[in-house]
């Protein structure tokens, strides 16, 4: 049997009184990559920032392999093993690349430092290279690997993605999605968020798509693509 | 490795040069009181500047509130020696505790709001000024009559007959002050709290448990500022609601921001500077022309927000890389 790792029953969330999640079902079983796929303004960073607790949900539970998360603070949710890679990277610019890193690893205080550090250099050489200069002189693409990277530090079973390719060249998106690819082959449960159609269904393994807070369509990626509502109002084929 | 041995050796004999020079100042103005009450002053805000770089510095916490803080400090401690003949030496620890009470009062609700920023500092600022009505209005405590502290001249009591006393308290205050934010540096909350101070919600994700964090940090500048307050009302000999200053607060600020966020000995060299050309300007030439030594200071602070908008803690920083590293800038590596 599939162990789930999370399952999302009902929930509803929004800022303030203004509700942007209604209804939201879904679940994501160990090793599986799932993308979830809408429009700006459909709610999928809202989604995110829910399952990490930055903001808190109206009604419905959260599971994070068995236990409900819905009431926990961000910090508890980040140390159950989610990582949340935001919207933006997020990164503190004023540390090194380093530091960055240093404070995903930091309350894995029992691990060696640095087997988790060389494991995140193998996968992006260039945090390597660039370890002693402060994020704030990265390239957009390193900034975006700085912070899957810091992401990959705490060791999550589960990470969650915020449109990794935002604002990158078609090329450097290429190689991010290279990146994921890996951790992919790792096994660590990936939920991606993207507006970007046809690299998300190409990589991921499953989808949901959000319309207005709403999930209206799910299923394989293979479906996806060829479904004629995703062609229409995604693709404009 | 060798050339980093060396760098060591170097750092510690100027430090060492520096408290020597601190040691004998007093010394040589001995015979000046004035001149010595003026320098304890210019420590008194290294200490509370320095103590600011916690909160300000460290977690970015914009904190308008430092003198609640030292008010609460000198009435706790004046209140038992005026009351209960309490000595001070123990009176300042209470200080530091009723200022560690209050702020914790203060920061459980302000953080679990996520009040922050600018609304923090307003907040902090608002605090000030209510604690100054609240003690002008409380006549068992305060009152608007200043209370003075009595057995003058007294060590059991703390009320020496020289400023001279005060001064070495001072120093020994900024040592601490200097060591707690060093020691904090160095430790994993300090990385937190650099962490939080520049990206709150970044921190959050990551797992680390801001609000407690900023409670800490709070929590450790409010104590000491608590402390000093003890000696800042056996000091001036009396307690009285103006110390609860707003403007003196946002001064403090100003001098952990000129100095260098975050840089240990940033908020330190802003004060020595700062307001040792303010005391001096307003020694010198106050009586003949009033008003001007504020000119002067702030043309300073125009020109160092100006020209050094990260401190002025990194013309130092830059000159002693310049000096001491051989091959470009070598960064430092953490740990």
């Amino acid at each position: 049997m599939v162990k789930q790792v999370l399952q999302i029953k009902d929930l509803s969330s929004g800022y303030g009184k203004v509700t942007v999640l209604r209804d939201i079902n879904f679940q994501i079983v160990e090793n599986e990559v799932v993308a979830v796929l809408g429009s700006n303004g459909a709610g999928k960073t809202t989604l995110l920032k829910t399952i990490s607790k930055l903001i808190s949900p109206f009604t419905g539970e959260i599971i994070f392999e068995g236990q409900n998360i819905a009431s926990y603070p961000p910090y508890l949710v980040a140390q159950a093993g989610i990582a949340h890679v935001p919207e933006g990277g997020k990164l503190f610019v004023n540390m090194t690349v380093y530091e960055n890193l240093l404070m995903g690893i930091y309350r894995n205080r029992k691990k060696v430092k640095e087997d988790i550090l060389e494991e995140i250099y193998e996968i992006f050489p260039i945090l390597r290279e660039r370890k002693n200069q402060l994020a704030r002189t990265l390239s957009g693409g390193e900034k975006q690997m700085l912070s899957i990277g810091r992401g990959l530090a705490s060791q999550p079973k589960f990470i969650m993605l915020d449109e990794p390719s935002q604002g990158l060249a078609p090329k450097l998106v290429d190689e991010i999605y290279q990146k994921l690819s890996i951790l992919k082959k790792r096994g660590i449960t990936i939920l991606l968020i993207e507006q970007n159609i046809n690299y998300a269904l190409q990589f991921a393994e499953r989808g949901y798509v959000l319309e207005n807070g709403r999930i209206v369509m799910e299923g394989e990626s293979k479906e996806l693509l060829n479904s004629e509502h995703i062609k229409k109002h995604y693709l404009g084929i | 490795m060798e050339q980093k041995k060396n760098n060591q050796v170097t750092k510690s004999l100027l430090w060492l040069l520096l408290l020597i020079i601190a040691v004998i100042i007093p010394w040589i103005l001995g015979s000046n009181q004035y001149s010595v009450l003026l320098v304890t002053t210019v420590l008194l805000y290294g200490v509370m500047a320095t103590l600011w770089n916690i909160i300000g510095g460290l977690a970015g916490q914009l904190d308008l509130g430092s003198f609640a803080y030292l008010g609460l400090g000198a009435f706790t401690s004046g209140t038992l020696l005026i009351r209960y003949n309490f000595t001070p030496w123990m009176g300042m620890i209470l200080g530091g505790l009723v200022a560690a009470g209050f702020a914790l009062l203060i920061g459980i609700p302000l953080f679990r709001f996520r009040i922050r920023e600018v609304w923090y500092a307003l907040t902090t600022c608002a605090l000030v000024e209510i604690l100054k009505v609240v003690f002008t209005m409380w006549e068992k405590v305060g009152g608007p009559v200043e209370r003075y502290l009595p057995h003058y001249g007294s060590l059991y009591h703390m009320r020496f007959s020289s400023y001279i006393p005060y001064y070495y308290l001072m120093l020994g205050l900024l040592l601490i002050a200097l060591g707690v934010n060093y020691r904090i540096n160095k430790t994993r909350l300090g990385y937190y709290l650099k962490a939080l101070g520049e990206d709150e919600i970044a921190a959050e994700v990551l797992g680390i448990d801001t609000r407690s964090c900023k409670l800490k940090a709070l929590v450790c500048y409010s104590f000491l500022i608590g402390v000093t307050g003890g000696i800042y009302a056996n000091m001036y000999g009396y307690i009285h609601p103006s110390f609860f200053d707003g403007q003196e607060s946002i001064k403090v600020a100003i001098l952990g921001i000129v100095g260098g966020r975050g840089i240990t000995y940033g908020p330190l060299l802003a004060a020595l500077l700062l307001v040792g050309i303010q005391e001096f300007l307003r020694a010198s030439i106050g009586g003949d022309v009033s008003g001007l030594y504020l000119v002067i200071y702030s043309v300073i602070l125009i020109v160092v927000v100006l020209f050094r908008p990260k401190g002025i803690a990194t013309i130092f920083q830059d000159v002693y890389q310049r000096v001491f590293s051989r091959r470009g800038v070598e960064k430092k590596n953490v740990q």
